[in-house]
């Protein structure tokens, strides 16, 4: 049964675990990897990895490598740390990022949103002042010395397609 | 059409202990000093009530617990488990169990030391957890207390209405008015924008220390009985219209992969709840709206339609909200400024205010003689309450609501 250490934390991913041990097996060989529906007339992917389709109702699903860019959807800068874990990381901002694919499907507004922290090019919290609302990301991994690896975003180098929005403080 | 049940049942105790930081005992004492001082103000015995439901997060103290210390033999109990929202719902399941003939009156409690010991904030024990489950992709990410899993609902609704932290200011510091006036107030003190939004910061944008509620020891308890059993009780009855929940947004949206995602459950449960009631916003003349935060006070305002989608900031400046404005809400003074229980004080308020028996600061509220002046440590009884409304909030995805009469 293994247990992960993250930044002090334990991560228990058990083998039984059947909706998260794949996502950070997939992080493991820095791949960013959705589920996806397994029948052939829908194939929808799914954002949070539960254990039927929510669009088709079927049990049958497989892991899927997905691009890792995408868009800043929401977004929030934590200044008080509930966990300490994080205290040596705050202020830390943690983003909502919606992947490029199967945006706006299968209804408008409907997408594949993803957590994870914003993280510089030294694999540190990114500057909150640089967070928007809008801006373009990539995925990065953060790996431990002991071969776990954990998806984040930072900041690419893509023009936004919109407006970038970030509330001044 | 109105529901088949308006009006059959009704609350008919209220009780809670006080609000404190330092209870200095168990949940167990706590939630006993509550069901009892709940079942004597409806002029019964433990002897009487024959159901019970609880609701917690593994941080409360059973029934089977509280029916022993009280000498009570039950014909119905169940614990559920869950926070917020839970409070309307469990009306409504009392109702179902004597409905079904499983009992005839059901105490409803909840008991926390949510301060001293499993703090409602989420530090101490549980923040130093082990993390698995869909735990996985919040907690490794620094995702773990209330206000860090609503802020992205939070964060975008600032985006596409223009919200700004001045706005939710204006709950917190309406609140405080009411809650100055309630000597059962954790936080008395009345408070300005400018204390609110000078206050650090919690997560930015959306959340300063004082937009949060107050982690408090307590227990709360409510009565529910049928209307005919209501009759000869000794306090006038709160008749329940009309009750939904826990009802969810599509998926319950615990990740927010639909939108939009600046929309709450009232959205889906309101509707619902005002055709069961048969009555209309305008109807309501005192509400209890889920304060956990200010934002979850402003999004519910919004979603079960008390004013348009983005002017919700506009309602809570309004002075409407207000202790004599045209629809106090939380005029205990809710979680900002009462203290913090998962729901219930709310409701507790509202059955006060149907009642004209506001415990405030007027020397005969016991003979509902009310001032009606809201200035600081006066009054909070609202003149000629019939109609009032709760709000409860889980998530943005999950709420409960309830409608009461006089």
């Amino acid at each position: 049964m293994p247990i992960y250490d993250y930044r002090g934390m334990a991560l228990n991913i058990t083998e039984l675990d059947s909706e998260y041990k794949g996502y950070f097996d997939g992080a493991m060989k820095h791949k960013l990897v959705v589920k996806k529906c397994s029948e052939m007339t829908c194939g929808m992917l799914r954002g949070e990895p539960g254990a039927a389709c929510p669009w088709c109702g079927s049990l049958n699903w497989e892991w899927q490598e997905v691009s890792g860019k995408g868009t800043i959807y929401s977004y929030q800068v934590i200044t008080h740390a509930i966990m300490p874990a994080f205290r040596d990381w705050v202020p830390y901002t943690v983003v909502l990022v919606e992947l490029d694919e199967q945006s706006g499907e299968p209804n408008p507004g409907n997408g594949l949103r993803i957590t994870a922290n914003l993280l510089n090019d030294d694999m540190e919290p990114e500057d909150p002042e640089n967070v928007g609302i809008g801006k373009r990301v990539e995925v990065v991994f953060l790996d431990t010395d002991e071969g776990f690896s954990v998806p984040h975003f930072r900041l690419s180098d893509e023009e936004p397609a919109g407006e970038v929005w970030r509330y001044p403080v | 059409m109105e529901g088949r049940l308006k009006d059959k049942y009704a609350i008919v105790g209220v009780g809670e202990t006080e609000y404190s930081r330092a209870s200095g005992r168990s949940t167990r004492a706590l939630g006993v000093e509550a069901i009892r001082n709940a079942i004597y103000d409806a002029g019964l015995t433990p002897q009487d009530v024959d159901g019970m439901l609880s609701y917690h997060g593994g941080d409360s103290t059973p029934s089977t617990t509280m029916m022993h210390d009280l000498g009570m033999r039950l014909n119905f109990y169940m614990d559920c488990s869950g926070g917020g929202s839970s409070t309307e719902a469990l009306v409504g399941l009392a109702i179902g169990a004597i409905e079904a003939g499983m009992c005839d009156t059901v105490a409803i409690f909840r008991a926390m030391n949510g301060y001293s010991q499993v703090r409602i904030g989420g530090t101490g024990a549980r923040a130093a957890a082990p993390i698995g489950g869909s735990d996985l992709l919040k907690r490794t990410y620094g995702v773990a207390s209330a206000v860090q899993n609503f802020a992205f609902t939070f964060t975008r609704h600032m985006m596409e209405y223009g919200v700004t932290g001045e706005d939710l200011a204006h709950i917190k510091v309406t609140h405080s008015k009411h809650a100055s006036n309630n000597p059962k107030a954790l936080m008395k003190q009345r408070v300005t924008v400018d204390d609110v939004v000078n206050s650090r910061w919690i997560v930015k944008p959306c959340a300063h220390l004082l937009d949060c509620c107050l982690e408090t020891d307590n227990a709360t308890c409510i009565i529910v009985t049928s209307a005919e059993r209501a009759k000869d009780l000794r306090r006038p009855p709160a008749y329940i219209m009309a009750v939904q929940g826990r009802g969810v947004k599509p998926g319950g949206d615990f990740h927010y992969q639909y939108a939009p995602i600046t929309r709450v459950a009232g959205h889906y449960i309101g509707p619902r709840l005002f055709e069961l009631a048969g009555v209309t916003h305008d109807d309501i003349d005192v509400t209890g709206c889920y304060d956990a935060f200010t934002y979850t006070t402003l999004l519910q305002f919004e979603d079960y339609g008390f004013c348009e989608k983005g002017e919700g900031k506009e309602y809570v400046k309004s002075g409407i909200t207000d202790l004599g404005g045209r629809r106090p809400n939380n005029t205990s003074g809710g979680h900002l400024c009462e203290g913090y229980t998962h729901g219930m004080n709310m409701v507790i308020e509202n059955v006060r205010q149907i009642r004209g028996l506001v415990d405030d600061y007027c020397p005969n509220w016991e003979n509902g003689e009310h001032s009606y002046d809201y200035a600081e440590g006066g009054c909070r009884q609202v003149p000629n309450v019939n109609i009032t409304m709760n709000m409860g909030w889980a998530m943005p995805g999950v709420g409960s609501a309830l409608i009461m009469r006089k």
